[in-house]
């Protein structure tokens, strides 16, 4: 085993893996900046490639690449407030809340060095895990699946602003976010919902264009009225002091940044579960450290913690995802399915095989990403003042530039003009909840959570009936659910009673 | 003799090439084709479609670019119809689309705005057969050790419309097997998955999509449909198991779109000889021994069917009989 692991640290540095490496983090760079093209896409486009390659240099270049696409997404998102990917949209909440106050470097920073001990983290996780990872993931069947997606729907309970009246406005949006996973065909008795008759909603609202709508639409248009720079008169200098600062909060926050680094590690373990759906309960997870209530209404407003919770659980699911590819051979995304395209190509079988025989590849494809983090971030450090600087310019000469961004990422999701709609729509409706205080991370929690938790509770009850609820793990679960809606209650009430007694 | 008159036939037109040749340059000189995929990337029909594009230049004259676009959206049926009503009659855009999109048509599915009848047809790259495996550690080695155990079988599936869900139904519904059809998974991948931590006992699918699990031992199959691929041509098929001719027909139409499978049509009224030249193109590629040297790497199986048959077999599956299809109906409903 510990030979196992550095005989794939050794495969990684040949010169020759080393350097289809390198390209593939030069390509997943630029990917990962601009939204719409997707890591995915990419994917697909470069396996060709890795037809004449050896299988630690191919890997090292298609994961190199798929790697980093999720480090430097996160700076999109902060940057502009346009998530950079799918699955960096969570950063944008407090991120961008940052850059507005002109701290764009300290954000920078704070999310590229989180996304790095993420990284770090999911990969040793996973490396630890190998040994238990079949009987691990084979213990999460759909009843256990379904009560994760309701640990995860309950951190909307943290989610919202304090007292009767937040609580009641986080889970209506949260209801909001489920009913609009529900378009689309339902995949039961195949009627179609809430479409309208257009085939465009037939298969259900892509995520790409409604997050993209939801987040940066209302940041635009708030960019566009208040006529300055994203920073607003902040002077320039200040910004690029921030970096180091950003640095030194991952790790004044280290706790933090571990445990949701772990959390991503396993969501992404978890296959089925998407990548979308670590960043947020990492982020409901980050609200959580609010030590009482007037520290938590700080999240969305530019707290570094709802930065680097994200960051973490990001790049780390990367490592957790590969797992059930390698192992079993049921890739968890289109990514890890194009990969496993890979894996035949280069002349492997994945399954139990990949643990024991192949152990060696395996564990190249770990460090694969570990470095290929590694050299990302490094490279990102460098340009950071160049890119916080950005947050300078002109509201007027940035706007063009980041609506065509928005309007090219969306399109590319599906190349149907309904997705650019999509993106206008859910801009208005962003818009508006921004403007009368609703918060969106609810909606978005309902929106990547609602298919799961409805398919696997229909899945549980059509399988096991009622048995699925005294399951062991199920039952756990339940108690964790319970317990993370009664933590914002329990702790508002105490720092009520705290305050009265005070008075 | 019908070898040797198109052997004749060919050398004639390979001495006449080069006169023509140089007379008239190719209609797709210079330019891009554009293959437009019904799904999004990292399924089946976009990764024929992307080796396909690699290689079919250099079998057109005029050594055209080829490149896949991704349009996905209703099951393929904006990408069908975008090729049959936008798209301009050149043959410069070729559509690969879910091969039961002739069964939209026939069920009348709203949103289809195509006549699968009118499209310049090239053919198939290759044909799926829908199996239904089960795990290996059960007790039933075949088809008929399941049918007559009386114990239920639980089926994982994805949803209606799907092979995984269309299948195992018309064996339980028409055949009496009694199986549990679970849906609602999110993929093939998923079921997998359940099946390896016995959450259910097997699943229906191509046979493309099983092979490695077949191989792995996890899984066995039991009985496939119709269209034959090497390596299961012994299993039973599900229609000779019919007990009555309209099971059977029912079970007829559900697979008949599987010989297509990987369909390649281009817009309506494209001239007869750009159509003539894409359909050589196809059949020339996929004898392609770098193309199938690929295949083989990539695990995928490639067989060219030509246009004709293939718009024989939407022919006929258009003709059925208004009482087959409202039975038809009843049981498969077009869908994800």
């Amino acid at each position: 085993m510990i030979e196992a692991l550095f005989a794939g640290l050794l495969a990684v540095l040949q010169w020759k893996a080393f350097t289809f490496m390198l390209a593939g983090i030069g390509l997943g760079f630029w990917v990962g900046l601009l939204p719409g093209l997707g890591g995915a896409t990419t994917l697909a486009l470069m396996l060709p490639f890795v037809y004449a390659m050896e299988p630690v240099e191919g890997f090292a270049f298609l994961l190199g690449m798929h790697a980093v696409v999720a480090t430097t997404g996160d700076i999109t998102s902060v940057l502009f407030g346009v998530p950079g990917e799918a699955t960096t949209a969570a950063t944008v909440l407090d991120g961008h809340a940052m850059a507005k106050k002109g701290e764009a470097g300290r954000a920078l920073g704070a999310v590229l060095m989180s996304s790095l001990i993420g990284a770090l983290v999911g990969a040793v996780a996973l490396a630890a895990a190998i040994p238990v990872v079949r009987p691990l993931v084979l213990s999460f069947g759909s009843p256990e699946l379904f009560m994760l997606a309701i640990v995860g729907l309950a951190f909307i309970a943290s989610l919202s602003a304090q007292g009767g009246r937040g609580m009641l406005r986080g889970f209506l949006a949260g209801g909001f976010g489920l009913m609009i996973a529900t378009v689309g065909q339902d995949p039961q008795a195949g009627i179609a919902r809430y479409t309208f008759d257009s085939l465009y909603l037939w298969g259900g609202l892509d995520l790409v264009p409604v997050l993209i709508g939801i987040f940066a639409i209302p940041e635009i248009i708030d960019l566009a009225i208040r006529g300055t720079s994203i920073a607003g008169d902040v002077p320039r200098g200040r910004l690029n002091q921030g970096v180091l600062e950003g640095v030194k909060d991952t790790f004044r926050h280290f706790g933090l940044t571990l445990r949701c680094s772990l959390i991503g590690t396993f969501i992404g373990i978890m296959p089925g579960l998407g990548g979308a759906v670590a960043q947020w309960l990492a982020y409901g997870h980050a609200t959580q450290s609010a030590r009482n209530a007037e520290d938590r209404a700080n999240f969305g407003r530019g707290d570094v913690r709802g930065v680097l919770g994200p960051g973490a659980a990001n790049n780390s699911k990367e490592g957790g995802s590969l797992i059930p590819t390698v192992a079993f051979g049921v890739p968890g995304s289109s990514a890890m399915a194009i990969l496993l395209g890979g894996f035949f190509v280069m002349g492997l079988v994945p399954g139990p095989d990949m643990l024991t025989k192949h152990l060696i590849v395996t564990f190249s494809m770990v460090w694969t990403i570990v470095i290929a983090n590694i050299i990302a971030v490094g490279a990102c450090f460098l340009f950071l003042n160049q890119l916080a600087g950005l947050t300078n310019v002109r509201g007027h000469v940035l706007i063009p530039v980041i609506l065509v961004l928005v309007f090219i990422g969306s399109y590319t999701s599906n190349n149907h003009y309904g997705d650019v709609l999509v993106t206008l729509a859910f801009g208005g409706v962003g818009y508006l909840m921004v403007l009368s205080g609703w918060p969106r991370a609810p909606f978005v929690l309902g929106l990547v959570l609602g298919k799961i938790a409805e398919n696997y509770l229909y899945i549980s009850v059509a399988r096991y009936d009622a048995e699925w609820l005294t399951r062991p793990i199920v039952l756990v679960l339940f108690a964790m659910a319970v317990a993370v809606i009664l933590y914002p209650l329990v702790q508002g009430w105490r720092s009520r009673a705290k305050g009265e007694t005070h008075a | 003799m019908r070898l040797s008159l198109a052997f004749v036939a060919l050398l004639a037109l390979a001495l006449a090439a080069p006169r023509t040749g140089l007379a008239q340059t190719s209609p797709f000189e210079g330019k891009t084709i554009t293959i437009v995929v019904g799904f999004k990337t990292g399924g089946g029909y976009d990764r024929t479609a992307r080796v396909l594009a690699r290689h079919l230049p250099k079998h057109i004259p005029g050594k055209p670019n080829v490149i896949v676009q991704n349009m996905p959206g209703a099951n393929s049926i904006t990408a069908a119809n975008h090729v049959y009503n936008v798209a301009k009659p050149d043959g410069l855009t070729l559509g690969t689309f879910n091969r039961n999109l002739v069964l939209a048509q026939l069920t009348h599915v709203p949103g289809v705005k195509y006549d699968m009848r009118k499209f310049a047809w090239i053919g198939s790259a290759a044909s799926e057969t829908t199996i239904l495996a089960i795990r290996a550690d059960l007790p039933y080695k075949t088809f008929d050790e399941l049918r007559k155990s009386g114990k239920t079988v639980v089926i994982g599936a994805t949803g209606p419309g799907a092979n995984t869900y269309d299948f195992p139904l018309l064996l339980k519904d028409l055949l009496g097997v009694d199986l549990k059809i679970v849906s609602g998974y999110s993929s093939s991948s998923d079921i997998m998955l359940a099946i390896e931590r016995k959450e259910v006992d097997g699943r229906a699918g191509s046979y493309s999509s099983l092979q490695q699990f077949i191989g792995r031992g996890l899984v066995r199959p039991l009985v496939r449909a119709r269209a034959i691929e090497p390596g299961i041509e012994n299993l039973p098929v599900d229609e000779d198991l019919a007990p009555n001719p309209r099971a059977r027909a029912i079970m007829a139409l559900r697979s008949a779109p599987e010989v297509i499978g990987r369909p390649y049509v281009t817009t309506p009224g494209t001239r007869e000889d750009i159509v003539r030249i894409l359909r050589e193109a196809f059949r020339n590629v996929i004898k392609d021994p770098q193309l199938l040297a690929e295949a083989e790497k990539a695990k995928m199986d490639f067989e060219f069917i030509g246009g004709d048959e293939t718009l024989k077999i939407v022919n006929e599956v258009l003709l059925q009989p208004k009482d087959v299809v409202d039975d038809f109906g009843k049981y498969i409903k077009f869908g994800e």
